[in-house]
């Protein structure tokens, strides 16, 4: 199901445009967040993030029982009865999505929607004047913001023409030729490590990190980069790993290194998408390890934030 | 210097009012309106009266005038062991100011009801009814009353559209002057304004006179209440023991000698001047708001004493703290409606830091610093600081500003310079006097030393003339034609055409509202003359003429606080979006739905809460919000004040955005009958602004100032946003907001979770601060429903 499709009118499929971001980099940013993602990591902490085509989001909260929905489903996955209340049946759901118009109580939505360059350029370039003073800008995140290099690319130039600071939040995991391709677009990359180790980040999100890594090395001759992971207790914050970490992060001369302790915020969603929360037994290391983490990385001679 | 704060604060019996009303309804009048301590003090009341029972048959503005010097002669006086600056408004610190010759009988009703009944004991009880015996037919608010007939008569009283007042007047004095003459030197002015009245003899002579005759009545009688003073303390030192205290008191003894007839020479000489006046503005006339450019005026005397060696830095700190003290503790007795839209205010005195000077260099000096410490410290709801923002703002003053900001005071908020001072210019005023601009009150602006003598006539519910626009002006309980006869709805094809019909109600309510207040204020002008307020400000004693009788030649003058322009705009775009493009129901039936509070049709009202809404920078709605607010000002421009001079809107808020609510039934924009308004003129409604902060001043901004009024706009932040390595962050959006030419901003900076904590342990919160309007209140003394309201409003976290 993960397969990119192309969208012949040339769009790019968003999940999210995030105003007044101001941790994806410098200043007061916009973000805009990229649906589909080539990994799966199991903390993942947007999950309506993952698929490469829109889905439906189902806040049962917000559900008054009225039963529209139930009467134009055109699979029959819902079913509304007094005792279960409202029941969707995510097997027979084709995603065709006609029940979320049908749903005035804001309990059904979609997640994802195909916009034009500039669609996204004209809500970004909204908040220029926050931007000039911070000296902020534009974020492109996920997903996985090179999933969809084309469009990024298209995305990246027309800003540039626009003046504005440009920053690429990415895994990486993209051929180091559509990596290339994207660079002359970019002021700032946010590279999202997860594990420094092939087989353990192969263990944990699906894929390996050979391609990643050697794309590190090659952009980081040209480009400033800030490094960010997530902290994992017992998976990537052992002070061997963290090690390593900072090996790359001198090799790579990056400018800080972000580490952004595990949170649940995935859950949730995970069950408004229907689905299994991966990863139940998660766990962020406790404050103490983290003042210590934080510790060894400035005595190392790095910036480094926590959480940010 | 936090230890004497505290201290301070122990000391201090706060008049912070409870809201106990919400139109008429009653929300938490058991609490009662103050706290318990509180006594009405009726010694002013008192010794009044003996007053004008002594001078019955002379001219008004006399009889006025020795009625304060006999207040001033024989009210008690007291020196507490920590005060340097010394004036008491009553004849206790527990005692509560009440103006009898403005208004008695809810008063009367007050402490024989169940919100007041602590304020008097039987026998105070007993003197009030005695001394109210007098005051019937006389006091002003009697007077009113008898005047008014027919439609003044109908409309006076508050039924849901607009809330009349009169229980305060603003204005700023000429200290500038003051502090060079004295008030010896005004005294000079005056018997020499009256030697030449004698050779020129003008054509009213009588009232110059008489009016000339009343000033030097009364700055004696200053003069002579600061020497009481100054005998007062003399008499202590000379029986004190302790070396420090009898050093202080002779310090005080000095300076009420000196100050207020002579100019000052000291930074703790114009600090006590200057209260001095501040108190008999009080003693003289009921008053809220009181502003004064603080920096500016004391940051001179600071520097020269610093210079001189005469003053340290922590010294002058502890004057301002003692300051502080002072004014929190000075208060009003309030109506149990008034408490509607001013919960949790003791007397709303602001005061304004930064700035530029008449030729518009920037004012910012070592007091300016000072100032923002002494509010740090003291962490008081009174004063608030309103911070003037412009071009030349040091940024280590805005640095400084959000360090106070951050511990969730609510101030200082921001005025911003680049559209404040050319709005004071389109109403008139020449640039320079523009340039010197303070606030009082909430976002009222003043020309310091002007013959403003400022009335907030109004509370201007503008949901509820959108409300008569969509009922033709008839109340469908009573059948009654209350507002203007405006079309018929089901004629009406666009949402313009319900736009048109709202600016006749407006129309229509601001000429009533005009009508009531323009017999007021000749009513006022005959019987309440204030010859002391008079005294102190440019020009009238150079005319001879009382304060009432002209005034500064500019519309900066009567404001009318308009409430509820979001939803005004927000239920214009739910019509223009569910009637008339996706056409879910008719006009009609929609106001059938809406007047059933929305029972049973939960779909429409869904349609119409998820119809565009203001604050989320989306021009479908930010446009009508736009005609909305320029159209409601220019419609009130068209009636005029008794000079000539236009009405025009405000936007202070105060709590009637939650208050007067109350009374407008269910809205288009979704809103249920009786629910709170935005909070502000430029907020949106709470909950209703999904896209962040940016997206909100962007929403905000398509409102041109230069159309409208001064504005104000709360926002709520998480504390995180704005420290460390946010700080800079926050000060970059400030000055985003700056040049986007906003006129005001504020933040309330405390999260949700302490909000929600302290409405189940309130006794752990008893010093818990937060921002309603353009004043800061105790949290735990609003009542639960205003409490709501305010965590309520959308809190802007981190992304």
């Amino acid at each position: 199901m993960n397969l990119p499709k192309s969208n012949d009118n040339g769009e790019g499929l968003v999940f999210n445009i995030q105003r007044f971001s101001i941790h994806d980099g410098p200043g007061i940013r916009t973000t805009v967040f990229m649906k589909g993602c080539p990994l799966n990591c199991h903390w993942c902490s947007n999950p309506e993030s993952q698929d490469f085509f829109p889905n439906l989001m189902v806040r049962d909260m917000n559900c008054r029982q009225c039963g529209a929905c139930e009467k134009i489903c055109p699979e029959g996955a819902i079913t509304l009865t007094r005792e279960a209340g409202r029941k969707i049946e995510r097997g027979k759901c084709s995603q065709c999505l006609v029940c979320i118009d049908a749903c005035i109580y804001n309990s059904l939505n979609v997640c994802g929607k195909y916009m034009t360059v500039g669609e996204v350029l004209d809500e970004v370039l909204k908040d220029r004047a926050f931007y000039r003073n911070s000296g902020g800008g534009m974020t492109i995140s996920g997903g996985e913001a090179l999933l969809q290099w084309e469009f990024v690319m298209r995305l990246l130039r027309a800003g540039k023409r626009q003046e504005l600071h440009t920053a690429l939040d990415t895994s990486g995991y993209a051929t180091w030729q559509t990596v290339e391709k994207l660079l002359p677009f970019v002021d700032l990359i946010l590279w999202d490590i997860k594990h420094l180790d092939s087989r353990e980040h192969k263990k944990m999100t699906g894929v390996g990190n050979h391609m990643i890594l050697e794309n590190i090395q090659k952009a980081s001759k040209t480009k400033t980069i800030w490094l960010r992971m997530p902290l994992i207790a017992g998976f990537n914050d052992s002070d061997t790993h963290l090690a390593k970490l900072i090996d790359l992060a001198k090799e790579a001369a990056v400018e800080k290194i972000s580490l952004l302790p595990y949170h649940e915020g995935g859950k949730s969603k995970c069950e408004q998408l229907g689905r299994t929360y991966p990863f139940p037994a998660g766990k962020a290391p406790n404050d103490e390890r983290i003042e210590s983490i934080k510790g060894m990385i400035e005595k190392a001679g790095m910036r480094v934030s926590i959480g940010v | 210097m936090v230890q004497i704060a505290q201290e301070l604060k122990n000391n201090i019996a706060s008049k912070a009012v409870r809201n106990v009303q919400r139109g008429y309804t009653e929300d938490e009048k058991m609490r009662g309106l103050f706290r318990s301590e509180i006594k009405l003090d009726l010694q002013r009341s008192r010794l009044m009266t003996e007053s004008f029972k002594q001078s019955d048959g002379e001219a008004v503005v006399v009889r006025r005038a020795k009625a304060l010097a006999h207040v001033l002669e024989h009210m008690d006086i007291f020196i507490r062991d920590w005060e340097r600056i010394v004036g008491y408004q009553t004849s206790s610190p527990e005692g509560l100011f009440h103006p009898i010759d403005m208004n008695w009988r809810s008063v009367k009703r007050l402490v024989n009801s169940e919100a007041g009944k602590t304020l008097l004991d039987d026998a105070g009880r007993q003197e009030l009814e005695e001394l109210c015996a007098y005051w019937k037919g006389k006091c002003m608010s009697d007077r009113h009353q008898e005047l008014f007939e027919g439609d003044l008569a109908k409309y006076w009283k508050y039924e849901g559209t607009f809330l009349w007042t009169h229980l305060s007047e603003l204005g700023i004095p000429d200290y500038e002057a003051l502090f060079k003459s004295g008030l010896n030197g005004r005294i000079k002015m005056a018997a020499e304004r009256l030697a030449e009245i004698e050779q020129t003899i003008p054509p009213d002579y009588v009232d110059q006179k008489e009016f000339l005759r009343s000033v030097i009545i009364v700055l004696k009688a200053v003069i002579n209440f600061a020497g009481r003073y100054a005998s007062l303390a003399k008499e202590m030192a000379a029986s004190e023991q302790d070396e420090e205290k009898k050093r202080r008191l002779e310090d005080v003894a000095r300076t009420c000698e000196r100050v207020p007839a002579n100019p000052p020479r000291t930074f703790l000489e114009a600090v006590q001047f200057f209260y001095f006046i501040h108190l008999v503005r009080y003693l003289e006339y009921s008053t809220l708001g009181i502003g004064i450019r603080l920096d500016y005026l004391f940051g001179p005397f600071y520097e020269k004493d610093l210079q001189a060696g005469r003053i340290t830095r922590d010294e002058a700190l502890e004057i301002l703290q003692l300051l502080w003290a002072k004014f929190l503790e000075l208060g009003l007795v309030y109506s149990p409606l008034v408490t509607s839209v001013y919960g949790g205010v003791a007397s709303l005195q602001a005061i304004t830091l930064g700035g530029t000077d008449r030729a518009g260099n920037d004012v910012t000096n070592e007091l300016t610093y000072l100032a923002l410490e002494a509010a740090r410290t003291m962490r008081t709801i009174e004063p608030s600081i309103a911070l003037r923002v412009h071009d030349h703002t040091p940024d280590e003053l805005l640095s400084k500003a959000t360090d106070v900001i951050r511990t969730g005071l609510g101030y200082p908020s921001l005025f911003n310079d680049g559209a404040l001072i050319p709005l004071l210019k389109k109403w008139g005023v020449p640039e320079e006097e523009a340039n010197g601009y303070a606030v009082s009150g909430c976002v009222y602006m003043e020309i310091p030393g002007k013959n403003i003598t400022r009335r907030v006539d109004g509370y201007f519910v503008l949901a509820k003339c959108l409300w008569w626009a969509l009922h033709r002006g008839v109340d469908p309980k009573t059948g009654e034609q209350w507002g203007a006869k405006t079309a018929d709805p089901a004629n009406f094809a666009s949402w313009e055409d319900v736009f048109a019909a709202y600016l006749e109600q407006v129309r229509f309510f601001t000429t009533k509202m005009a009508q009531v207040e323009n017999t007021c204020r000749d009513l006022y002008a005959k019987y309440c003359p204030r010859p002391f307020y008079s005294a102190i400000v440019d020009g009238c004693i150079e005319k001879g003429k009382e304060c009432k009788q002209w005034i500064y030649p500019s519309m900066v003058h009567d404001m009318t606080i308009v409430i509820g322009s979001t939803n005004v705009a927000d239920s214009l775009a739910a019509i223009k979006k569910v009637v008339f493009e996706d056409r879910l129901v008719s006009l009609p039936e929609l106001i059938e739905i809406m007047d059933n509070n929305w029972e049973g049709r939960e779909d429409i009202r869904q349609a119409c809460l998820n119809a565009p809404k203001y604050g989320n920078d989306d021009d479908y709605v930010d446009l009508i919000a736009r005609d909305v607010h320029h159209g409601t000002e220019a419609t009130m421009e068209t009636v005029k004040d008794r000079f000539g001079f236009s009405k025009r809107g405000d936007g202070s808020a105060v709590s009637a955005t939650y208050g007067l609510a109350v009374n407008t039934p269910a809205t288009p924009d979704g809103r249920l009958d009786g629910e709170p308004f935005a909070d502000s003129t430029l907020a949106p409604q709470p909950g209703m602004d999904r896209k962040g902060p940016t997206a909100v001043l962007n929403s905000c901004a398509k409102i041109d100032t230069l159309q409208t009024y001064n504005h104000l706009l709360n926002q709520k932040f998480m504390p995180q946003f704005l420290e460390g390595q946010m700080k800079p962050v926050f000060i970059d959006y400030l000055k985003t907001w700056r040049e986007m030419k906003i006129p005001h901003i504020q933040f309330n900076v405390v999260d949700k979770q302490t909000l929600e904590d302290a409405q189940d342990r309130p006794e752990a919160y008893q010093d818990l601060i937060v921002r309603v309007a353009g004043y800061s209140a105790y949290f735990v003394e609003l009542s639960k429903g205003l409490q709501d309201h305010i965590i309520d409003r959308t809190e802007h976290r981190l992304a």
